[in-house]
């Protein structure tokens, strides 16, 4: 998949994961925090957002800290999936 | 206003079958924690736990409980219950007298029974059993209906302070005159709900638990259930008394769902308000039973609201380490932990305790001893930020 | 209008709830929020929260249990999870008003808001100038619905309202709502005023009418002006209530607000904004009516609800004055 499309369904997969019914993918820039300023998402969603990369890319990321170091925005996490994606 | 005495207490855990049996474990320094046998799920080889040693079906027989919607934490309230108002030496008119009140709390209720509400709740048609048993007031509807309550009933869900908000409202009932017997406590049994829930939130330790230790790695779940029996002062002339439930306070901390603030304002406004309403200062204190669940967020927490009250700390300790997190009964649990500490006149040792957190710099009571114990703290933290602290005082 | 027997609440927009909880958010923490957010506009400074609630965390409990049975206890989402607590309403209204005061959830099923309703009571004599958010909240839910039907308490057949109180046949509707109210022991200005909650459980006619005499001797002073009714179109439970209007003086009026709200754990939170609103002056209007003259004043109000054939309550609201 190319990247843009994968930056694409990723954005789609957040929104609809994390019920961000009032965003559309066109909404979240892709250097965008996704935590703090910018999206403004908490802990709770950082432990949905490793599992939504569990179910849709089969990566799995045991430590929750560690899986903050690839949450920082749709940049990282799309080159995070290039690299570990099992599906 | 009248004093609130203690005159009956009953418990179940993973450290023993009654009072007593727990009494002798915390002094020994027993742990209750290991793999659990009898709950049905596939985390049961992964973490450990705080288990009664029994299956539901077992535990009812003993009980006598023939009727099938009853669940496994009812049959935990109910052993629990027969051994308070028995130690209390209750009179059948006194428990089923309209001025005795039964003040319950859980959190999980009869959804320890997990597949069949599932089953239940996408079902068409079922003769199951269960369908008026998963809700959290099933318990104390049951106890109700089984020992003829007809005082004021009551169930409590706060998440971990659940039972100690129980003891709390029973005490005021009877401090207001609104009743002059409460039977309070609360019960918790393990199910695939709950572990399911904490794994989720990557808060349950592989081991067993550390509390305020530098390499603590989060709780394990506990079950049981553990009641008090509070009576009015001039009641229990010639009766056996405990200890007096002194204080109370509730605070909400405010911060988030489900970790509790950098600075513990809630848990530091809950303790405030239990000196408060004890009349006490925070040096009159002799020992703080925690909550210590050996989360990082909760011990970090907890130890920095303990040192903006108490600039020299008493002996503290987390029987989470024994027992495991009772979840709703914890409060209650605890509650008759403290008793022990004051009608003994002794601490037990926390467990499993070994390096220092520098940056919460405390430690907690390393060896059994006897101690002068006039005043206990007793604290409940619980998701949602329900804070709540009580104060047991010898009477 | 009831549909598929279920009285359905119709949700606002929620601006007062921030976008990024709102998206969490359970329909009984929705509907919780966006009342007391409202009560809380007009009294912004209050002392705690008391929250009453049934029902409230079942669906999103069962929600996360369809995961836990779905990917077979694999890695799980835990926002469900940590919605699925009773006490979610209380801990997010806290979370919004960052009120760091007194927080509690009673979940006694049919009486959880008479025993919110006590807690404010006892906080209001422990402290007499503070003032608390009292709330009754409880949501329909799917899954919930289902476990209910199964067990007999809605009806079998399509019911329509104007016939709800005249069916003879088991089971009632499902309803849903939220009630949030400041209460304190300032009368300027009040709504009403609560003077008395009795509660019971019990199946026994005979003890619950004795009761209802024992209470009413109590309150012999105040004239009751109107008897507010939870009948709920339940054939099985309607005994309970005509030997309530049996115990009442002839003549004075009886009403019922179960086809408003439908039945539901903390209804009767319902029935005492009602009685507030009738206290006010407000008229009766003629569907709430079962009989007698609806002009008469409504000063002394009679709630009378019963859920589930066991657990009864009787409150007593009059005018502040």
């Amino acid at each position: 998949m190319e990247k843009a499309e994968l930056k694409q369904t990723l954005k789609k997969q957040i929104i609809e994961f994390l019920n961000l019914t009032s965003l559309k993918p066109d909404d979240i820039k892709d250097d965008e925090p996704l935590f703090g300023e910018g999206l403004g998402l908490d802990s709770i969603d950082s432990l949905e957002l490793i599992v939504l990369l569990n179910r849709e890319y089969g990566i799995l990321i045991k430590d929750p800290k560690e899986g903050r170091k690839v949450l920082v925005d749709v940049n990282t996490m799309v080159d995070y999936i290039e690299q570990h994606r099992t599906k | 206003m009248s004093r609130v005495l203690i005159t009956g207490i009953g418990v179940i855990s993973a450290i023993g079958w009654s009072a007593a049996e727990n009494h002798i474990a915390l002094k020994n320094g027993a742990c209750g924690i290991g793999l659990p046998g009898y709950l049905h799920s596939r985390y049961a080889e992964t973490f450990p736990a705080g288990e009664v040693k029994i299956t539901t079906e077992e535990l009812k027989s003993k009980l006598g409980l023939t009727d099938a919607s009853v669940t496994r934490t009812t049959a935990l309230a109910v052993h629990a219950f027969n051994e308070a108002i028995s130690d209390a030496a209750l009179t059948s008119n006194q428990l089923t007298s309209g001025s005795t009140a039964l003040i319950g709390a859980t959190t999980v209720g009869g959804m320890c029974l997990t597949d069949e509400l599932y089953r239940d709740a996408n079902a068409v048609s079922t003769d199951s059993p269960f369908l008026a048993s998963y809700d959290c007031s099933s318990v104390f509807l049951y106890v109700q209906r089984h020992y003829n309550i007809k005082g004021l009933v009551n169930t409590i869900n706060t998440a971990c302070s659940s039972s100690a908000n129980a003891i709390g409202y029973g005490a005021r009932l009877i401090k207001l005159g609104l009743a002059n017997k409460a039977i309070v406590g609360g019960a918790e049994s393990l199910s695939k709900f709950t572990v399911n829930g904490f794994n989720a939130l990557h808060i349950l330790s592989p081991e067993i638990c550390r509390p305020f230790d530098a390499n603590r790695k989060g709780l394990n779940l506990g079950e049981g259930a553990a009641f008090l029996v509070l009576e009015r002062e001039e009641d229990v002339i010639g009766k056996k008394v405990y200890a007096e439930v002194k204080g109370y306070g509730n605070a909400s901390d405010a911060f988030h769902s489900s970790s509790l603030s950098d600075d513990g304002e809630g848990p530091y406004a809950a303790m405030q308000g239990a000196l408060a309403s004890a009349k006490l200062q925070a040096a009159d204190i002799d020992f703080i039973n925690a909550h210590g669940t050996a989360t990082e967020n909760n011990d970090q927490v907890e130890g920095k609201a303990m040192l903006r009250i108490f600039s020299k700390p008493p002996p503290f300790a987390s029987t989470k380490s024994n027992t495991g997190h009772t979840l709703g009964a914890s409060g209650a649990i605890e509650a008759v932990y403290s008793i022990f500490n004051i009608a003994n006149q002794e601490i037990y040792p926390a467990l499993n305790f070994t390096n220092i957190d520098e940056s919460i710099g405390l430690t907690p009571a390393g060896v059994y001893k006897k101690a002068a114990i006039k005043n206990v703290m007793s604290n409940s933290f619980g998701f949602g930020g329900n804070c709540t602290s009580l104060i047991f005082s010898k009477a | 209008m009831p549909v598929n027997n279920k009285l359905s609440v119709i949700e606002p927009g929620y601006d007062d709830i921030p976008k990024n909880s709102l998206r969490r958010m359970g329909k009984s923490v929705r509907i919780g929020m966006g009342v007391a957010l409202a009560v809380i506009k007009q009294v912004p400074v209050f002392n705690g929260i008391i929250i009453g609630t049934g029902n409230g965390g079942m669906e999103d409990s069962i929600i996360f249990l369809k995961q836990v049975v779905e990917y077979n206890e694999g890695l799980l989402t835990p926002a469900h999870f940590v919605q699925s607590t009773s006490n979610a309403v209380a801990s997010q209204l806290s979370l919004a008003s960052v009120n760091r005061g007194y927080n509690i959830t009673h979940v006694h099923r049919g009486l959880a808001f008479e025993m919110a309703a006590i807690d404010a009571a006892m906080r209001l004599l422990e402290n007499p100038e503070h003032c608390f958010l009292l709330g009754g909240v409880d949501e329909i839910s799917g899954y919930n619905y289902r476990l209910e039907y199964l067990d007999g308490w809605y009806k079998k057949e399509d019911a329509l309202i104007e016939d709800l109180y005249n069916t003879n046949t088991p089971g009632t509707i499902a309803g849903e709502g939220a009630v949030a109210m400041m209460v304190s022991n300032e009368k300027e200005n009040a709504a009403a005023r609560v003077l008395s909650i009795v509660t019971l459980h019990s199946s026994d006619p005979i003890e619950v009418q004795q009761h209802l005499l024992d209470f009413l001797e109590q309150h012999n002073g105040l004239d009751i002006s109107l008897l507010l009714s939870g009948e709920n179109g339940d054939n099985r439970t309607l005994h309970f209530y005509e030997n309530a209007e049996k115990l009442i003086k002839n003549g004075i009026p009886v009403a019922r607000f179960k086809h408003m709200c439908g039945e539901y754990p903390t209804a009767s939170s319902f029935a005492l904004w009602l009685a507030c609103k009738l206290i006010a002056g407000e008229p009766l209007p003629a569907h709430m009516l079962k009989k007698g003259d609806p002009r008469a004043a409504h000063k002394n109000i009679l709630i009378y609800n019963c859920h589930k054939n066991l657990q009864h309550s009787f409150i007593f609201v009059s005018a502040a004055d």
